[in-house]
């Protein structure tokens, strides 16, 4: 995701009526009802193995069921933060549910609820398949069943890199020579770490910075989720902090492209990940979380992230069985 | 043979500009130079002949030959896959039946599609001839004779230029200036899609990106208007001038605009190419606006003040802030020698020559700077 580029597109002018044209009904468009039919295999499979993620009565998310012990992935950045969490499987609402780990590189956060007999999905032996291979995900639901989208894996895996490059979340002073904090941007990182306004940056993981432009190189390699071990001074005293890094085009978010905005409600986490499948699913950013099925029903990958318009991010199946493990030893040592 | 002669007849009957086009390219695949004239002739010859000669018959088999690669050529322009008649797929059977065609013409496809730097920034496009004709959109192309660079899917950069343009269509040409043969896609020129009908996008959404390649996107023909398709795949900036194709791998139609909403993606239907085709391969600028401005004499802006000097050339008082002369580099007390290779010597004849050029156009300076010769290229800007 180049920043810097100017993109070529036309906005519609007038879609008015136009004299003897003719329009499909709703119904028999991609995304409509008769079409969405054809996969009913699949929608009884998110059925039973997709979990609804609520903030109270609200979605927020889907998520992988991939225990029956009541084991659930999901999109970590995407969870509610009031503290009103439910869950739905199936026709079930689970109202105690507990957040064990989180992987803050793949966004990804494992839940538990309390249950015998939830049906896990069933991995794909690989996410290596063509383009145009069909794919399903969960679509808006309704309370008590899931309707889903289709669409086609429709560009190479490969890393997403973090958009703009990594970073704490600082403002700097313009005028210091040295890395000096001016200001300290909301829910990032350096926020978390209580980072505050006048610190001076003096090493980042053991490595000397004495100025600006030392910063931007010693972060320029990061990834996102990962933590840097930074040496401050802060009122003439060293204090040391770990960060999270995150993508700086995420970070600071006020400068909205005309890509962006033409990509309706896409996801705020959307950089980043170290290898994705990619698929052309119309999702929002609040129907992500839940599996990715082929036509066979098995789960390819786990939607993370809707980038825009024309592209949605999956974590792919062979990196998603290595996270759910990871995790859970986490989560049952 | 009857379907053979069939099809081919009506190839010729309907050809025009692109089919010539069309028919060279297999006039070469064969090493022949008879075909384009002469085929119907043969092809008469053939069914009447009763006893042949051996040399007839070796001449005759290359023209049979030929004609059934023409002929399987014919039938993939007019093959409908089944599913297109099911008003939604019914089964998995016909959910295979579109995922199986996708897959299968993906790889042609994809070769074919481009990307189109211009001006700092891109669009896409789709090779139509092994010799390097691209179509695109007019609001990608923005004027005629433009230089442009034209991205393979390997990330091959090449020489090209704008040919003509349909400004009120959204419709325009690209010439590929670098000799070779390229991947090209057929295009549909029976005009058999139909409203409904299950269509695939390419394009290089957001700008070129090797790792990621173009980007796929499958949906279903919405809604159908004269001089406009409208489909679901989600299309977006940097997608603009990219093909869409129908199962079979034909091109039907080019990326044009968007809607606010997701499922509003407009195309240019090929027929609106094959209207224009002569005059846009003429390098024409056709129609007014509002996807192509025709440019205005005189309106390019330089941003620079000079004076003569009496060794020769200009010597540059200053330069305007911001403007493309600074923008490309050029300094106070340069020496102005060349403006697109003709010899500067006063300012009133500098300008003259700008005023016979337009916003856009590309102009070379030659200069010297403290006795060293430096050449600058760049757009003129907008006055």
């Amino acid at each position: 995701m180049n920043a810097n580029r100017i993109w070529v597109i036309a906005f519609a002018g007038l879609i008015g009526t136009v004299q003897g044209q003719q329009s499909l009904e709703s119904s028999y468009r991609t995304t409509g009802n008769a079409v969405v039919a054809a996969f009913e295999a699949q929608r009884q499979v998110l059925q039973h193995s997709s979990a609804v993620i609520l903030d109270g009565r609200k979605e927020t998310g889907y998520g992988v069921v991939i225990s029956a012990d009541g084991y659930i992935l999901t999109k970590a950045s995407e969870l509610p933060k009031s503290g009103d969490l439910a869950v739905t499987v199936d026709q079930t609402n689970y109202h105690e549910v507990k957040v064990f780990a989180e992987d803050l590189v793949w966004d990804v956060a494992l839940l538990k609820i309390d249950s015998k007999d939830l049906i896990p999905v069933d991995y794909a032996p690989t996410s290596d398949v063509l383009q145009g291979t069909w794919v399903v995900a969960n679509g808006v639901t309704s309370r008590t069943t899931r309707r889903l989208l289709a669409g086609i894996v429709s560009a190479k895996s490969r890393e997403i890199p973090a958009s703009g490059g990594a970073a704490l979340g600082v403002i700097l002073k313009v005028k210091s020579k040295v890395p000096q904090v001016e200001a300290v941007q909301q829910k990032s990182g350096a926020e978390e770490a209580g980072l505050q306004k006048d610190d001076v940056i003096l090493s980042v993981d053991g490595k000397r910075i004495e100025k600006v432009t030392e910063l931007n190189d010693a972060l320029k390699d990061g990834k996102v989720g990962n933590l840097v071990h930074l040496l401050l001074r802060r009122k003439g005293e060293e204090v040391s902090v770990d960060v999270r890094l995150a993508a700086r085009a995420e970070l600071f978010t006020d400068q909205m492209d005309r890509n962006d905005q033409m990509s309706g409600d896409f996801s705020t986490r959307r950089s980043g990940f170290p290898r994705v499948l990619q698929h052309d699913i119309l999702g929002s950013r609040t129907v992500q979380g839940g599996p990715l099925l082929d036509l066979d029903g098995r789960c390819i990958g786990m939607n993370i992230a809707r980038a825009n318009r024309s592209e949605s991010f999956a974590i792919p199946v062979e990196e998603l069985k290595g996270l759910a493990e990871r995790l859970m030893k986490q989560a049952k040592p | 043979m009857s379907w053979m002669v069939g099809s081919l007849r009506g190839l010729i009957g309907s050809m025009d500009g692109f089919l010539a086009q069309h028919t060279r390219d297999v006039k070469v695949g064969n090493g022949s130079d008879y075909f384009a004239s002469g085929c119907i002739h043969e092809l008469h010859e053939i069914s009447n002949a009763r006893s042949l000669q051996s040399q007839q018959i070796m001449r005759h088999t290359r023209i049979i030959s030929l004609l059934l690669s023409l002929g399987c050529w014919g039938m993939a322009a007019n093959e409908r896959l089944a599913v297109n008649d099911h008003k939604a797929p019914e089964n998995r059977q016909d959910l295979e039946m579109i995922q199986n065609a996708v897959r299968t013409s993906l790889p042609k496809a994809r070769a074919a599609t481009v990307c189109i730097e211009i001006k700092g920034g891109s669009g896409s496009g789709v090779i139509v001839s092994p010799d390097g004709l691209v179509l695109t959109a007019a609001h990608v192309a923005t004027g005629v004779k433009q230089k442009v660079t034209v991205v393979l899917e390997d990330g091959k950069r090449l020489k090209a230029e704008t040919l003509g343009l349909v400004a009120d269509r959204d419709a325009a040409m690209v010439r590929i200036t670098e000799k070779g043969t390229y991947p090209f896609v057929e295009i549909d020129r029976e005009a058999s899609t139909q409203l409904g009908d299950w269509v695939f996008a390419l394009g290089h959404s957001g700008g070129f990106d090797q790792e990621r390649g173009s980007v796929v996107r499958l949906g279903r023909l919405v809604r159908i208007a004269d001089s406009t398709f409208q489909s679901d795949c989600m299309v977006i900036g940097g997608d603009s001038g990219g093909p869409l194709f129908n199962l079979a791998g034909n091109l039907i139609a080019i990326h044009s605009r968007v809607g606010a909403q997701m499922q509003v993606n407009m195309h240019v239907p090929t027929a609106v190419f094959m209207d224009y085709w002569d005059k846009m391969l003429a390098a024409e600028f056709i129609g007014e606006g509002p996807y192509a401005e025709r440019p205005v004499k005189g309106n390019g802006f330089l941003g620079l003040a000079t004076d003569a000097r009496p060794k020769g050339g200009l010597s540059v008082t200053k330069v305007g802030h911001g403007s493309p002369a600074e923008v490309a580099g050029i300094r106070e007390r340069d020496v102005l020698l060349k403006l697109n290779q003709v010899q500067l010597e006063t300012r009133e004849q500098m300008q003259d020559l700008l005023k016979e050029m337009s916003a856009g156009d590309e102009i070379i300076l030659e200069t010297e700077r403290g006795g060293k010769p430096k050449t600058f290229t760049f757009n003129l800007g907008e006055r």
